[in-house]
């Protein structure tokens, strides 16, 4: 194990607004993570948090072309961050753990179909990078009313993507941490 | 860091071992005031010496998880020696392999009152419980990665396990209609190192590297890693998490 192996995590966040941003650099901070700027910053990473951009409306309302663009750029992009990410991850060497956050879907459904689209790339990279010791988790939040009568913050989804980079999950990959207050159980 | 679980009292089933021992553990270092049950009297002395040995604060009660008078005497002990209680982990259960042929109605009936039964009458107590403390809880039911796939020659544990993420989500829903409300979720292990399994495959290590050979991430799970999940749907970290199905289970699930 070289220097680098035993130095302090690093994380990256790409994508994601301010105030999302915020929480998910305060929540990883509390985990000990050092934050690298942006992913061609870091070279040498260990955790990756993916943030994808909702752009959801509803299927009636929603020209082809919009729909192209948000599903076709955010899986785009999705890809190409958990491809340099997974470079950085591997040339730290010590492992690391990929977290995609999903957009909330505030109860318009068509970008659904980005929710699972990322849900399936998560699954999908976590078989492939389980034997080097990389995870890939995804938090599904949803703002939507839900039965706990309680709105979804910033924190909520924080503490769920903290949990998912941090080793107190090291034998999670593959996972949903769906944050959603009851939503989808009904 | 504060502890997350500061001055809670959680009631932990199946404490005397495996993922319940290592929970308790781990709760009261976050500083939960733990109710350890079980059957077997002598680990639940050994546990509690455990915990206090590191600081916690920990009692243990005899328990069959399926008889209700238990239920009745594990809350009410609790509640006078540690306090209103927050939580409940919902963790002790049996294992059962047999092939669907061979498996008897008196072998379904049992693993059922064991694993569902006892399940059921976890979250029945506990929202009483829960309702009496008169603050926000959260209940984790410990299910399996076999309550959400199939195993060949686990019909009965399987469904055993099923039942109880059904029973997780309807659980949900009703205790976030409480005030202050509760939230329900089920916690879905992959193969775990723990008695359960080494009781029936026996504690062969090259079983265990058979089992890590066998998952993406190609380690063996341990007891300290559920602790882990647990605590987190324990604490405030997840006060917006009901309803759902964690699987932590090293990858086998994905595929």
């Amino acid at each position: 194990m070289d220097d680098a192996a035993i130095s302090p995590p690093r994380g990256v966040i790409v994508g994601g607004g301010a105030d999302l941003c915020e929480a998910v650099r305060g929540a990883l901070a509390g985990e000990g993570v050092g934050m690298a700027g942006n992913l061609d910053e870091a070279p040498k990473l260990n955790i990756l948090v993916v943030i994808a951009v909702d752009a959801s409306t509803s299927f009636a309302g929603t020209p082809v072309e919009t729909f192209s663009a948000g599903l076709g750029a955010e899986l785009r992009n999705a890809f190409l961050a958990l491809k340099q990410g997974v470079a950085a991850i591997r040339a730290k060497g010590s492992g690391g753990s990929v977290v995609f956050v999903a957009p909330p879907s505030a109860g318009q459904r068509s970008f659904d179909a980005l929710r699972q689209g990322l849900r399936l790339l998560t699954k999908a990279a976590a078989l492939e990078l389980g034997p080097e010791s990389i995870r890939v988790n995804i938090v599904l939040p949803c703002d939507a009313e839900n039965p706990l009568g309680r709105i979804c913050t910033a924190a909520d989804i924080a503490a769920g993507v903290a949990f998912a980079a941090s080793d107190r999950s090291r034998f999670m990959t593959g996972a949903d941490v769906v944050i959603d207050g009851g939503r989808m159980a009904q | 860091m504060t502890p997350r679980l500061q001055g809670r009292v959680i009631v932990v089933t199946g404490a005397t071992k495996g993922i319940g021992r290592e929970t308790a553990r781990l709760l009261a270092r976050e500083g939960a005031k733990v109710a350890c049950t079980g059957r077997d009297c002598s680990d639940g002395a050994a546990v509690v010496a455990e915990i206090a040995g590191e600081g916690g604060q920990t009692i243990f009660v005899p328990h069959d998880i399926s008889r209700e008078s238990d239920w009745r005497r594990v809350i009410e002990r609790t509640e006078a020696e540690l306090g209103p209680v927050r939580g409940v982990v919902n963790n002790a259960g049996a294992f059962f392999i047999k092939p669907l042929a061979e498996t008897t109605e008196a072998d379904f009936q049992g693993i059922f009152d064991t694993n569902v039964l006892g399940a059921f009458l976890g979250v029945k107590f506990g929202f009483e419980a829960i309702a009496r403390a008169a603050s926000p809880g959260s209940i984790v039911m410990v299910s399996s990665l076999m309550g959400q796939v199939g195993f060949p020659g686990a019909t009965a544990y399987c469904a055993t396990k099923g039942a109880v993420t059904g029973l997780t989500k309807t659980a949900a829903i009703e205790g976030a209609a409480m005030r202050p409300p509760i939230r329900v979720n089920s916690l879905h292990p992959g193969v775990i190192w723990t008695p359960m399994i080494t009781g029936q495959f026996g504690d062969d290590p090259a079983l265990s590297d058979a089992f890590a050979a066998d998952t993406p991430l190609r380690i063996i799970g341990l007891p300290s890693y559920m602790a882990d999940a647990i605590l987190f749907l324990l604490s405030d970290e997840s006060a917006h998490v009901t309803g759902i199905e964690l699987t932590v289970d090293g990858g086998r699930g994905a595929d």
